[in-house]
């Protein structure tokens, strides 16, 4: 990596910068935020915050200037996806604070970390209808874990830290604070009321009969299945999971979102499971007899038509830290709430160490009857070029994919033994998320390569934020599979809705290169094979952001696919050789 | 193994939640309810047992979403202290009505409320307003039966209940 971030570089020829005593409510909130280890903020100030960016240079905070309020939640939440730490955003009331929503969704869902900080109009015009006055934490209600609104600066330091540990802790999520402005304006006396920081609670383990009832049926198991979804990742249980799959000698497939919490490839590997997983995956879940789910949901696009999802199982083992996830849409006989660690580590020291030969065979022959495969017309295939993405890619790069065709392509092609490093939005599927999200990321790990995965579509929706990428000097590379359509529509509709292309072609979409280079980024076009290599190593090399565009097949798409209304067995491969 | 988790069509639950007392719980109560699918019938509000805490008596359609889900959700609220689930308990529900009778009143008002146990609170030379408490299905009842003794408006709360006490073991 050749450049810093700019604030990264402050720090360390400023190491005398440290936190002002605290007075007001913006500076207590300051205060607070370096208290909890915050050191990057993403936000745009605004009328309603402008007391708390009033007193942000004082602290040690490096604050990203993004150009849009959803961009600047993608990057809390990508913030927090390559650490592991709280993202935190900030906006000012109203459409600011409105615009926040999409992103803290799409973090919620995925179980990230954010804290997003809103300005708020003054509390006696709360409920006035004045200028720049949204409900926020009305809108935001179905969208994060919990909400503050405060109206007492007194309350702020114990808001802030609750807010960390509800975010963080059990399953973790998005956290609203919404901070009217004259409570950020309002000084503190010296006897001022603490509040009561409430505690939550440790998820408390899982009953020892549970373990051994589960560790039982895997072990007695003749066509066991894992899979692993992101839970196993916040949990840090990656190791653990692969040694208990090598131990009992179980396939093991993952979610979209556990994409990198079991090595791929990996002679137990599966791959992606569900709506477009792999067929091997597909029918090992749909034939075995003992399914052990973990940290996963069990959402419609991992279990497609319900009656059709692993029919023969005669044990179902559900482990997540949400009680709510057990029983929501599959029945589990064996439901186990806890931190998917360790759970895995309990079973891993109850069972024998055993292998299944009959059972691998069989799956290795789906694997070898069912490839990932694409056509080979002479267009560009996006899977050549994510093969040679794939090919450069080292250990700690991350990638970042947006949503559509482009972010199965990638999840299916993806491979590396680490989890953390491959990021998407699985629950809200939200179009325009790499590029934000991968700016995020960026911040988080200034000495990775982070690659945005995009479709020319998707990176539209955010695409003003490479003015910020370039501003604070992350250097993301992105790259646009450019099939001029909304694919994964265009794909639905041949296939589900009667072949009407109905509004999924983009006539107009913008010169990439010409795009790029006028927010200050590096540039190319690619439409040929023999290309992809060396413009890959050129965007690699520069220093600065840089965008790729691909004219891809326009008619290439995402194979396996099971139909809407399907079952797992039923997944369509791809019709060309 | 494994089957669809569904619930029947209808699938009223009596849900008793202890909440923390702090603005824009009742909302965030019953967007999680809503939320989630679930249909919410009725809803009664009290103080807690302890202080700071209400106590909010929800009855709940969850349809064909699972049952168990409604108290699932509700529990991952961070203001939500504790739910439970009263249906099938065997619990004693308890509502109260307020009744509306104007003059000229019927002649078999009177003796019909005392013998059903409603107390009257107010009386006038234009109206008597009594009130009755019971469960519903007493409630119900009387309703009806004032119907036909002049009633010209009513009040009725939402259903309140208690867990039943547990059995002591011998």
């Amino acid at each position: 990596m050749s450049t810093f971030p700019a604030f990264r570089q402050d720090r360390q020829s400023q190491p005398e910068l440290e936190v002002v005593q605290a007075r007001s409510g913006a500076e207590v909130l300051l205060s607070a935020l370096v208290g909890q280890g915050v050191d990057t903020v993403f936000g745009i100030p605004g009328g309603a915050n402008l007391p708390i960016y009033r007193h942000l240079p004082q602290f040690p905070i490096w604050h990203v200037l993004v150009r849009h309020e959803q961009g600047a939640a993608h990057m809390a939440d990508g913030y927090a996806r390559a650490s592991g730490r709280v993202g935190v955003c900030m906006a000012t009331s109203g459409p600011g604070a409105l615009n926040l929503v999409t992103g803290l969704a799409t973090a919620h869902f995925d179980s990230v970390p954010v804290v997003a900080i809103t300005g708020q109009v003054a509390t006696p015009t709360i409920g006035t209808d004045a200028f720049q006055e949204s409900d926020v934490i009305g809108s935001c209600l179905s969208v994060t874990k919990h909400s503050y609104q405060l109206r007492d600066p007194g309350e702020i330091e114990e808001v802030v830290a609750e807010a960390f540990q509800v975010a963080r802790t059990g399953r973790p999520g998005a956290v609203l604070i919404d901070i009217p402005k004259d409570v950020q304006q309002a000084h503190l006396g010296d006897d001022r009321p603490l509040g009561r920081l409430r505690r939550h609670a440790a998820p408390v383990p899982a009953p020892e009969e549970q373990i051994e009832t589960a560790a039982a049926h895997l072990s007695l198991a003749r066509r066991p299945v894992i899979l692993a979804g992101r839970g196993v990742a916040i949990a840090g249980a990656q190791s653990t999971l692969l040694k208990l799959a090598t131990k009992l000698d179980i396939p093991v497939g993952t979610t979209l979102l556990g994409t990198g919490v079991f090595p791929n490839p990996h002679p137990l590997s599966l791959g992606l499971v569900g709506f477009m997983g792999t067929g091997y995956c597909n029918r090992a879940v749909t034939d075995c007899d003992v399914l052990l789910m973990v940290g996963m949901r069990a959402d419609d696009r991992v279990t497609c038509r319900l009656d059709g999802f692993a029919p023969r199982a005669e044990h179902v083992i559900h482990v997540n830290v949400d009680p709510a996830e057990l029983g929501k849409t599959v029945a589990a006989d064996c439901p186990i709430v806890g931190d998917a660690r360790d759970v895995l580590e309990r079973l891993l020291a109850q069972v024998e160490p055993s292998s299944r030969p009959a059972w691998r065979r069989q799956v290795e022959s789906w694997r070898l009857r069912h490839p990932l495969r694409h056509p080979h017309n002479g267009r560009l295939q996006p899977q050549q070029v994510l093969r040679a993405y794939y090919a450069r890619r080292r250990p700690a790069d991350i990638t970042v994919a947006d949503v559509g065709l482009n972010q199965m392509w990638a999840a299916t092609g993806w491979s590396g033994d680490e989890a953390g490093l491959f990021l998407n939005s699985g629950g809200q599927g939200t179009m325009g998320f790499a590029l934000p999200a991968a700016i995020g990321a960026q911040a988080a790990a200034p000495m990775s390569r982070v690659f945005a995965i995009c479709g020319e579509g998707g990176l539209v929706m955010t695409v003003q934020e490479l003015a910020t990428a370039v501003e604070a000097n992350l250097p993301v590379k992105v790259l646009i599979l450019n099939n001029r359509q909304l694919g994964m529509v265009r794909q639905f509709q041949d296939d589900f809705y009667g072949g009407v292309r109905s509004q999924v072609d983009h006539v107009v979409t913008p010169d990439f290169p010409a795009l790029a280079r006028a927010f200050g980024c590096f540039g190319e076009v690619v439409e040929d094979l023999a290309e992809v290599g060396p413009a890959l190593d050129r965007a690699i090399a520069h220093p600065g952001p840089a965008v790729l565009e691909f004219r891809i097949d326009p008619e290439a798409g995402v194979f396996p696919i099971v139909p809407l209304g399907g079952t797992l067995s039923e997944f369509v491969e791809c019709p060309y050789p | 193994m494994p089957i669809p988790v569904t619930g029947s069509a209808s699938s009223p639950r009596l849900l008793c939640v202890r909440v923390e007392d702090r603005a824009g719980i009742l909302q965030r109560v019953t967007n999680c309810v809503s939320r989630r699918g679930h249909h919410l019938l009725s809803c009664a509000v009290a103080k807690g047992p302890e202080q700071g805490e209400l106590r909010l008596w929800l009855r709940v359609d969850t349809g064909i979403q699972p049952p168990e889900q409604a108290a699932l959700q509700l529990r991952k609220l961070i203001d939500v202290v504790a739910v439970e689930d009263l249906t099938e308990t065997g619990v004693r529900e308890w509502t109260l009505g307020l009744f509306e009778f104007r003059a000229p009143f019927a002649r078999g008002l009177e003796p019909e409320l005392g013998r059903r146990g409603a107390q009257v609170v107010e009386r006038t030379p234009e109206r008597l307003v009594a009130a009755l408490g019971g469960p519903p299905p007493a409630l119900d009842a009387a309703q009806s039966v004032f119907a036909g003794l002049g009633l010209r408006d009513f009040a009725r709360g939402r259903p309140i209940a208690l867990q039943p006490a547990v059995p002591q073991e011998a």
